[in-house]
């Protein structure tokens, strides 16, 4: 089963394993989410909509539409 | 000021406020369009 | 005689890019706009030596070279144009010293323009608190450039800055890793068909959609047909790209900089843990709204006072010091009201922003479009509109301004077309005055009738535009790509440099931008108010003498009256008379119908213009009041100004667009037409609908 960024919970740590880059604009790529890289979800709005990830040391948010897209495995 | 230079006066005034006003508003866009919309949308609807 | 280089400032956005601008360009600089898009230019003047003067370009803060908005567009087309005048003769980097890892993409791509470019790491004055440590002559060899530890907010490090900008020649030009061994056939390829091309700019160019001017457009049409590659081979090379510079950045920062984990002491995760709580960080924001609010309202009434009197006694002045005449009674009457207008919403501008700048400084901003977004997608907005929204509340043209970050074409126009019905506050005098008229007195639980119809005539615009947006998002028909991301940087105490200077700023645009064209409608209303055809103007005083002369009236009650019939009699007055039967089913007369078309100008001139009509002699509030309350109507005897026409003309005055100037930034931002007709129209309409509604229903 693919796990995805939208499947983490909050304080979770893992691992990118891959970035669709049909889906995913070049520009999160380019902010650090990359296959290799850790990310960790700080916070979560209501309806876990958006996202507060620390990507390998950047701190964003980003919409679930989004995250979906990112495969992840969960350390 | 004899009242009919004040007269003048306000007549200027007046089509300078006109004026500028149809410029601002009516005058087709001065400046070229500069597309640099590529594949992202810019505003140029 | 002294020579003048051009500097091109870059950078992540919440690097501090800002205060680098401001350290080195003090108040020497100035915003505009880049010809034919909406997107700020900004420039500064920098004095590096005696003989030395750096102008300086403060580029949009972006993440990459590789474009995905407008603003981002601009960087490249200057970076790539050589012919254009401010092509950079040095750039400088601004990083940051916590996100130097995402901030060297930027920076590789940079060098990969063989551009002499420096390196400046910000906020120096971290690295304590967070343990991190930086090997500088390791980085500046290993990525080919001189760096420069600043802190602007301990100022430091600028005069090393400077002294690197001066040397600029000395930088190296060779990029620091090579991107085309990511498919070396390729590039070989390009670089055959094109040999006096940079190799990455001749990337950059097949990659996007970009436009450099006229005089390279053949050249650049060459090179973009050389697509031998499919649009999804180019972007899975594009990824390859960056996660090529990324293992060469982890490479570097590997052994360039060290961070001792044990020292660091994170204020921004437990902050966050309160401030983006899923009940308490929306509670806090609206406790912070409200306080806002609050002070807003508190702190501007003493200025707009001292700013109203003293208009008036600038008007008094001109009108006995200059000899009597037409013009005098212009200037006095027309111009010095209309700018008297314009410069009294200035405290309340100015505090907004001041409110708005410091949110946006301290880092807190970002938490509150997190917070808001998923509800504002809801209707069609972005949690990027809560910042328009809220400065609506002041003036909506730097409201519709501050769109500009919102990514979605879609959720930007639909931001665009409804900050309008938030009230701003060129509304609160109609407000006040027809509250103060019709309102009775009394409270309900502490507050008063009077403050709880102000409340929720706030609330109607707030309602109203968030409704708006609902319908829009479901009729208009624009697809649009979504990609939302907003970077939660670090908490830090505001610069108060940077924030006087964004208020500052904010100000002007408004006073600009608004300012001219109200003058110039207050002039073309004066004239329409203060001359008109035919007999019965021209001979007002004749008249009226006639009328009243069995009454003992004062020279100046009957110079009031005189005033008054003129006013009817002129241009306006007749086009008040012809809206009348328009307007009466909402229990207006054509006196209200004059001050509601004067009142396009600028709202607040309502007022004015009802004491002009009343023949009150000053704008007394409490006078225009007291007469106003004697009004009759002609049709069905009662007082005029009931609860009735007075909750209508409340309403129409909600919803009605009748700044001039809110549509002229509408057209502009949107570089159409359409869509303030759409606008005007429909808002209009909607004022009429709902005001007439109302009257027929409550009388």
């Amino acid at each position: 089963m693919n796990t995805t960024l939208a499947d983490l919970k909050k304080g979770e740590h893992a691992v990118i394993t891959d970035v669709s880059s049909t889906e995913i604009p070049l520009k999160l790529l380019e902010m650090g989410c990359l296959p290799g890289n850790n990310v960790q979800l700080v916070q979560m709005a209501p309806f876990a909509d958006p996202m507060y990830l620390n990507i390998n040391g950047s701190h964003l948010a980003i919409r679930k539409e989004t995250a979906v897209h990112v495969l992840i495995e969960k350390l | 000021m004899n009242p009919f230079i004040q007269k003048v006066l306000v007549v200027t005034a007046l089509v300078i406020a006109v004026t500028f006003l149809v410029s601002k508003f009516l005058m087709p866009k001065k400046a070229e369009k500069n597309s640099a919309c590529g594949k992202n949308d810019c505003g140029c609807h | 005689m002294s020579r003048q280089i051009n500097i091109a400032l870059i950078g992540n956005p919440n690097t501090g890019k800002t205060s680098v601008f401001n350290a080195l360009t003090g108040l020497n600089q100035q915003v505009g706009n880049y010809p034919g898009i909406t997107v700020e230019k900004k420039q500064g003047i920098c004095k590096l030596d005696r003989n030395l003067k750096g102008h300086i370009i403060d580029l949009p803060g972006t993440y990459s070279l590789n474009a995905s908005s407008l603003d981002e567009n601009v960087v490249i087309e200057l970076l790539l144009n050589k012919n254009d005048k401010d092509f950079p003769d040095v750039i400088v980097v601004v990083s940051d010293v916590e996100n130097l890892k995402r901030n060297l993409l930027l920076f590789t791509q940079i060098k990969d323009l063989e551009i002499p470019t420096i390196l400046a790491i910000n906020m120096a004055d971290r690295m304590d608190y967070k343990g991190i440590s930086i090997d500088i002559p390791y980085l500046e060899k290993e990525l080919n450039t001189k760096i420069a530890l600043i802190s602007t907010r301990k100022k430091t490090g600028i005069s090393d800055l400077k002294a690197l900008i001066q040397n600029y020649k000395d930088l190296s030009t060779e990029p620091c890793l090579h991107a085309s061994e990511i498919d070396a056939e390729y590039f070989g390829r390009l670089r055959h068909a094109f040999p006096n091309q940079l190799l990455y700019k001749l990337w950059l160019v097949i990659t996007q959609d970009v436009n450099f001017g006229k005089t390279n457009r053949k050249e650049m049409d060459a090179i973009a047909s050389f697509k031998t590659k499919s649009e999804s081979d180019l972007k899975r090379l594009q990824q390859k790209e960056t996660i090529k510079r990324y293992q060469f950045i982890n490479n570097v920062l590997k052994v360039g900089q060290t961070v001792d984990a044990s020292q660091t002491k994170d204020l921004r995760s437990r902050l966050d843990r309160i401030l983006t709580h899923k009940v308490y960080g929306y509670l806090i924001f609206f406790a912070i709204l409200l306080l806002i609010f609050q002070a807003i309202y508190d702190w501007s009434s003493y200025p707009m006072d001292l700013i109203d009197t003293a208009f008036a006694n600038l008007s008094e002045w001109v009108k006995t010091s200059l000899p009597a005449g037409d013009f005098t009674n212009l200037l006095a009457e027309g111009i010095i009201s209309g700018l008297g207008g314009i410069v009294i919403f200035i405290p309340q501008i100015a505090f907004l922003f001041l409110f708005i700048s410091i949110l946006e400084e301290s880092g807190y901003m970002s938490r509150v479009v997190f917070l808001m977004d998923r509800i504002m997608r809801k209707f069609g907005l972005s949690g990027k509109s809560v910042v328009p929204l809220i400065s609506g509340t002041a003036c909506a043209i730097p409201a519709i301004m501050a769109t500009r970050n919102i990514e979605s074409w879609k959720e930007r126009l639909i931001t665009i077309l409804v900050t309008p019905f938030t009230t701003c506050s060129a509304r609160l005098p109609v407000y006040l005055i027809i509250i103060a008229l019709v309102i009775p007195e009394g409270s309900i639980l502490g507050l008063s009738y009077q403050a709880l119809t102000l409340m929720l005539l706030y609330l109607i615009g707030f309602f109203s535009a968030v409704f708006s947006a609902y319908l829009l998002n479901k009729v208009l028909n624009i697809k649009s790509k979504t990609f939302f991301v907003v970077e939660m940087p670090n908490y830090k105490l505001p610069l108060l440099k940077n924030v006087g200077l964004t208020v500052l700023e904010k100000t002007k645009s408004f006073v600009l931008g608004a300012g001219k064209i109200i003058l110039a409608i207050s002039i073309i209303l004066w004239v329409l108010a203060s001359y008109g055809p035919g007999d019965n103007f021209n001979n007002a005083e004749e008249i009226i003498t006639e009328q009243y002369a069995s009454q003992n009236l004062s020279e100046e009650e009957l110079n009031k009256k005189i005033a008054s019939h003129k006013l009817e009699h002129s241009f306006i007055g007749i086009t008040g008379r012809t809206i009348e039967p328009a307007i009466r089913p909402l229990g207006y007369d054509w006196k209200i119908g004059i001050a509601i078309v004067s009142s396009f100008a600028a709202r607040e001139v309502f007022v004015g213009t009802l004491a002009t009509i009343y023949s009150v002699g000053n704008d007394d509030e409490e006078t225009i009041k007291n007469r106003m309350a004697g009004e009759v109507n002609p049709i069905l005897g009662g007082p005029l100004f009931n609860f009735a026409s007075g909750i209508s003309l409340l309403l129409f005055y909600a919803f009605a667009m009748q700044c001039m100037s809110t549509l002229a930034i509408v057209k502009r931002e949107t570089n159409s037409w359409k869509w303030p007709t759409y606008q005007f129209v429909v808002m209009t309409a909607l004022a009429y609908v709902v005001a007439l509604a109302s009257y027929q229903f409550l009388s």
